[in-house]
C-alpha cells in the first residue's frame, strides 16, 4: 500500500513508517459482537483460541524431535467446539476462520520440509521453488453463514395453533389464505386414489390437507408401477396432469406435484389455483379410477376422532444446555447412520463406531460453560453422560458423573438399545392420515401433515414456518436447520425421537421430514407427540388412521 | 513497582539483522531499537514512487511493508514462535514457493464452503441469479486474494529467522498491551497461555495443558498460584499482556530457572527483573545479563536464525 506507507530516511538507512491506515489486520479487527448478560463471547473465543494453542503442541512437538501424535483427534476436537460455540451464537463464523487459518499456517511452518538446501545459484539472486511443501494440514472452514441478521428475533408469521380446521387469523394481518396470517387450515385426510393409464397405474394416498399463505397442497404418499419397469418409479411420473378435481362450488383445479423427498414415495402435490378459504369438499378423479370425495369441512371432518388441544408449559434452557440436548438426542438417534443390520445390534457393538461420535463432548461443555451458556450446576453435562454411559460410549471427555434421572423418552430409547432380544420384526409399510398445528416453539410453527411407514423407517411429514436456512452442519453432524426436540409416544408407552431427514423449502414454508427412531409399529393407534425448544415444549394427543398399500 | 514503566518494551533486545533476497541479490535487513531498517535503501523513498508508478518494488521494500502490515497483527502471535524449542521451518525458498503457488482467486487451502451432504439436504425454491452467483464468486476471489497475501506476508516475516520472528510477536503484543480492548484479549490471553505453558513445563515439570492464563490489569505484576495434588496440578497464572513483549519476547522468560514476571529495568546486556522462585511466593528483584546472542550477524543465509540465536539470559 504505497499510498498509506513512506520510507523515513535516516543517514544511510531508510525505515518504513506509516503515515495512514497501513495496518492490514485481519478479519478479527472488525467490530464483534459483544458479551450480553447471558452470553460471555470473549470467554468463549478465548476458550476456543487456548484450545487452538493446545492442539498445537503436537506439531510442536515434533519439530523438537518428539514423536508427533499426530492431529487427527485434536482437529476434531477444535472443530466440534466450534461448531458447538457457533451453534449457540456465542463465537462468529469469521472468528472460527480465522482461528482455524492461522492454525492451518502454524501448524504448516512447523513440519519438517524433506527438502535439500537451495542450490547456490539461490544465493546468488535466482532463488527458485524447492517444489511445493509436503503435507500441508489443511481445516476445513465451517462455511459460510446464511442465518439472517436478527435471528432469532425475526421470524416470519406462524400458524395458528389448532389441529384441524380453519383458524382466524392474526390480528391486523390480512385475511384469506393468500396473505401472511391468513387462516391456514390442516385436514387429515386418508384417501387412497387408485389410478391407471397405458403405462403406469399405482395410488395416490393422501394423509392431509393444507391451506396457508404459501397456497393449498396435499401431502401425500404414492406407489408408481410402469407397464415397461418392474421396479417403482419416481413418484413425480405420477400422472397428476390427467386427473380432474372438482370443488362444491363447480370449481375446477388440477394438481402439480410439488416435490419429494425420503422416503423416495412422500411429497407434497398442490393444488392450483388456489381455493377459496371455505372450501368443503373436493371430488377427484384419477385416470382409470372412481372419482373420490375429499370431505375438507371442519365441521365433518375425515377422522371423527377429536385430537386433544395442545398443551403448553414453559421451559428456561439455556442455549447451552438446549444444545446438549439435540446433542445428546444425535446419540440415542444414532441407528439410522449404520446398516440395518447393525442397527439392531447397537447396543452390543463395542464402543468403537460410537466413540467418534461423542469425542469431545467434554471440551464442547467445558467451552459452553466458558461462553456462560451452560451454568456448571446444569444437571445436563451429567445425564448426557449417562447416555453415553448406556450407549457404551466412552472417551467423552465428560467430567461430570453420569446422572441417571433421565428424562422419560431418553430412557425409553436407552432402552430399545439395550433389550436382549432386540426387535426384529420388519416394519411394513403403511400411511396414517393425521394433522394437527403446533403453537409457536421458539418462533417455529410447525404443522403435522402425515406420518408413513416405508422401506423399514416410519417418517413423518411437518410443514415448518420461522425455520432459519443453515448450510452448515453442527457438532456431531447435527442439523441448525431444525432446532426443535421432536419425540412421539405411542399408545403403548414407547417413545420415538424424531430425527431431521430433510427439508425443502416451498414459497416461505419448510417441508421437513423426521425419521422416527425406533420406528412406529403400524398396530398404533395414537400418539401423544412431545415438541420442545428452548422456552416451551407443547404436547399434542392424536389419533392414527392407518392406510396401506396393497 | 508498575506493571506499565516508561522504558520501551525492547530495551532487552540487541539489534539483530538478516539477509534476504532482494533483485538479483541478497541484502542486510536490520532491526535496531524496535525500527526495522533497510540500510542498502538509503533512497527508498524514490524506489517506492517509482514503485508507486509501476515500476517493479525492491524485495526490502515489499519485506519491510509486509512487516508494517503485521506490526499489530494478532495472527502472529498465533502463527509465531512459542520459544527457542519451537521451530520455524522456512525458508526464502518457502516464500518464493508460496509466491508462485496457487492463482488468488483460486481458493486454493480452503475447504468447500459446506459439506454436500448439507447440499444435498436443501433445495432451494428459487435458483440463484446470475448477478448473485458474479457477486458470490468475486467475493470468494477477493477472500482468496487477500487470504494470499496474507499467508505471504507471514512466510516473508517467518523466514527472517527466529530474532526477528520474537521481535515482531513483541512489537504485536505491545501494540495491545496498553488496556487491550475486548477483541483483542482472547488473543492475548491465548498467545500468553501457549508461551507460558512451555515456559512452567520446564519450570515446574508441570502438563502445559494444565496451564491457565488470565490477564492481569491494574497494579503489581499479576499473581501465580499452583493447585490440585498429582495429575489435578494446575498452574493458575495472571500476567499483563505486556508480559509478552517486555519478558516473553525479550528471552527473559524462565532466567536462572526462575519465573521472569516483570522487568524492573530495562537494557542490554544488563537488566533488573523481577522474578519467582515458585508459584505463591513473592517476586524477587534480580540481576541479569545476557550473553552471546545476537551478537555476531549472521552471515549471508537462505534458512531463517534459529534457536541458538534467541538471546541467553543469566543471573
Amino acid at each position: 500500500m504505497p499510498d498509506t506507507l513512506e520510507l523515513e530516511v535516516t543517514g544511510p538507512s531508510a525505515r518504513l513508517r506509516a503515515i495512514g491506515p497501513a495496518r492490514a489486520g485481519p478479519a478479527r479487527e472488525k467490530p464483534r459482537k459483544e458479551d450480553t448478560e447471558s452470553m460471555n463471547r470473549e470467554g468463549a473465543e478465548t476458550y476456543l483460541r487456548v484450545l487452538a494453542e493446545s492442539q498445537l503442541r503436537g506439531p510442536m512437538a515434533a519439530a523438537r524431535g518428539q514423536p508427533w501424535p499426530g492431529l487427527a483427534g485434536s482437529t476434531a476436537k477444535l472443530t466440534i467446539v466450534s461448531q458447538a460455540l457457533t451453534a449457540v451464537q456465542a463465537v462468529d463464523d469469521e472468528i472460527v476462520a480465522d482461528i482455524l487459518a492461522d492454525l492451518d499456517l502454524a501448524v504448516s511452518v512447523r513440519q519438517r520440509p524433506e527438502r535439500s538446501m537451495p542450490p547456490p545459484a539461490a544465493a546468488a539472486g535466482t532463488t527458485g521453488a524447492t517444489g511445493p511443501r509436503p503435507g500441508r494440514v489443511r481445516f476445513a472452514r465451517t462455511g459460510p453463514m446464511i442465518r439472517p441478521l436478527g435471528r432469532p428475533h425475526a421470524r416470519p408469521a406462524a400458524f395458528p395453533a389448532g389441529v384441524s380446521g380453519p383458524e382466524p387469523g392474526g390480528p391486523g394481518g390480512p385475511g384469506g389464505p393468500g396473505g401472511p396470517g391468513g387462516p391456514d387450515r390442516f385436514v387429515p385426510v386418508g384417501l387412497r386414489i387408485p389410478y391407471r393409464d397405458e403405462v403406469l397405474s399405482g395410488e395416490v394416498f393422501l394423509l392431509s390437507f393444507a391451506h396457508t399463505a404459501a397456497g393449498a397442497r396435499f401431502a401425500m404418499a404414492c406407489r408408481v408401477h410402469s407397464s415397461f419397469d418392474p421396479h417403482p418409479v419416481y413418484p413425480g411420473m405420477v400422472p397428476f396432469e390427467a386427473f380432474t378435481v372438482t370443488d362444491d362450488r363447480g370449481l375446477r383445479y388440477h394438481l402439480d406435484f410439488a416435490g419429494s423427498d425420503g422416503p423416495e414415495w412422500s411429497g407434497e402435490v398442490e393444488l392450483r389455483p388456489g381455493p377459496p378459504d371455505d372450501l368443503r369438499w373436493l371430488d377427484i378423479s384419477a385416470p382409470g379410477g372412481r372419482s373420490v370425495r375429499v370431505d375438507l369441512d371442519p365441521k365433518t371432518p375425515a377422522n371423527p376422532e377429536a385430537a386433544a388441544e395442545p398443551e403448553v408449559s414453559p421451559l428456561t434452557l439455556s442455549p447451552g444446555e438446549h444444545l446438549l440436548i439435540t446433542l445428546a438426542e444425535r446419540l440415542l438417534t444414532v441407528a439410522p447412520d449404520f446398516p440395518p443390520d447393525l442397527r439392531r445390534q447397537l447396543a452390543a457393538i463395542s464402543p468403537g463406531p460410537l466413540r467418534i461420535m461423542a469425542t469431545g463432548l467434554g471440551d464442547v461443555i467445558a467451552a459452553l460453560e466458558a461462553a456462560d451458556v451452560l451454568s456448571p450446576l446444569s444437571p445436563l453435562p451429567g445425564q448426557v453422560a449417562a447416555v453415553c454411559a448406556g450407549m457404551r460410549v466412552s472417551g467423552h471427555g465428560i467430567t461430570a458423573p453420569p446422572a441417571y434421572d433421565l428424562p422419560e423418552p431418553w430412557l425409553s430409547l436407552l432402552a430399545h438399545y439395550q433389550r436382549r432380544r432386540p426387535d426384529t420384526t420388519p416394519v411394513p409399510d403403511g400411511y396414517a392420515a393425521v394433522a394437527a398445528a403446533l403453537p409457536e416453539l421458539d418462533g417455529i410453527r410447525l404443522a403435522l401433515l402425515g406420518l408413513l411407514n416405508a422401506d423399514g423407517s416410519s417418517w413423518i411429514q411437518l410443514l415448518a414456518r420461522g425455520l432459519v436456512p443453515e448450510r452448515r452442519t453442527g457438532p456431531f453432524g447435527i442439523d441448525y436447520y431444525f432446532p426443535l426436540s421432536f419425540w412421539i409416544r405411542d399408545n403403548g408407552g414407547r417413545w420415538h425421537a424424531g430425527r431431521p431427514a430433510g427439508v425443502r423449502q416451498t414459497r416461505g414454508e419448510w417441508a421437513v421430514k423426521l425419521q422416527l427412531v425406533p420406528p412406529l409399529a403400524r398396530s398404533t393407534t395414537s400418539v401423544e407427540v412431545l415438541a420442545a425448544g428452548p422456552s416451551a415444549q407443547v404436547r399434542v394427543r392424536l389419533p392414527l388412521r392407518w392406510g396401506y398399500p396393497p | 513497582m508498575t506493571n506499565r514503566p516508561n522504558d520501551p518494551w525492547f530495551d532487552c533486545l540487541p539489534s539483530c539483522q538478516a539477509q534476504v533476497p532482494c533483485g538479483p541479490g541478497w541484502h542486510t535487513v536490520r532491526w535496531e531499537a524496535g525500527q526495522l531498517r533497510l540500510p542498502e535503501h538509503p533512497d527508498a523513498q524514490a524506489e517506492l514512487v517509482l514503485a508507486a508508478l509501476g515500476g517493479e518494488k525492491a524485495g526490502c521494500v515489499r519485506l519491510a511493508e509486509a512487516w508494517d502490515r503485521h506490526t499489530s497483527d494478532l495472527s502472529v502471535l498465533a502463527v509465531g514462535p512459542r520459544g527457542p524449542a519451537d521451530e520455524i521451518a522456512v525458508g526464502w525458498p518457502d516464500v518464493e514457493a508460496a509466491g508462485q503457488g496457487a492463482p488468488p482467486g483460486s481458493g486454493a487451502g480452503f475447504g468447500g464452503l459446506h459439506g454436500p451432504r448439507q447440499a444435498a439436504l436443501w433445495q432451494l425454491a428459487s435458483p440463484p441469479t446470475v448477478a448473485g452467483l458474479r457477486a458470490r464468486q468475486q467475493q470468494a476471489q477477493a477472500e482468496a486474494e487477500q487470504a494470499w497475501r496474507r499467508r505471504h506476508d507471514m512466510l516473508s516475516l517467518l523466514a527472517l529467522g527466529y530474532e526477528f520472528q520474537v521481535r515482531l510477536a513483541g512489537q504485536v503484543a505491545a501494540a495491545h498491551a496498553e488496556e487491550p480492548g475486548a477483541t483483542a484479549r482472547p488473543a492475548l490471553v491465548a498467545a500468553i497461555t501457549g508461551r507460558l505453558a512451555l515456559v512452567a513445563e520446564q519450570w515446574l515439570g508441570i502438563d502445559p495443558d494444565q496451564v491457565t492464563v488470565s490477564l492481569h490489569s491494574g497494579p503489581g505484576w499479576g499473581q501465580a498460584e499452583l493447585t490440585g495434588p498429582g495429575k489435578q496440578r494446575r498452574l493458575r497464572v495472571a500476567l499483563p499482556a505486556s508480559w509478552l513483549a517486555r519478558v516473553w519476547a525479550c528471552g527473559l522468560a524462565l532466567t536462572g530457572g526462575q519465573l521472569v514476571v516483570a522487568v524492573e529495568r530495562a537494557g542490554w546486556p544488563q537488566a533488573r527483573v523481577l522474578a519467582l522462585r515458585a508459584p505463591g511466593a513473592d517476586p524477587v528483584p534480580l540481576d541479569v545479563h545476557a550473553r552471546g546472542a545476537g551478537q555476531d550477524p549472521p552471515g549471508r543465509r537462505d534458512v531463517p536464525a534459529g534457536a541458538a540465536d534467541a538471546p541467553h539470559w543469566e543471573v
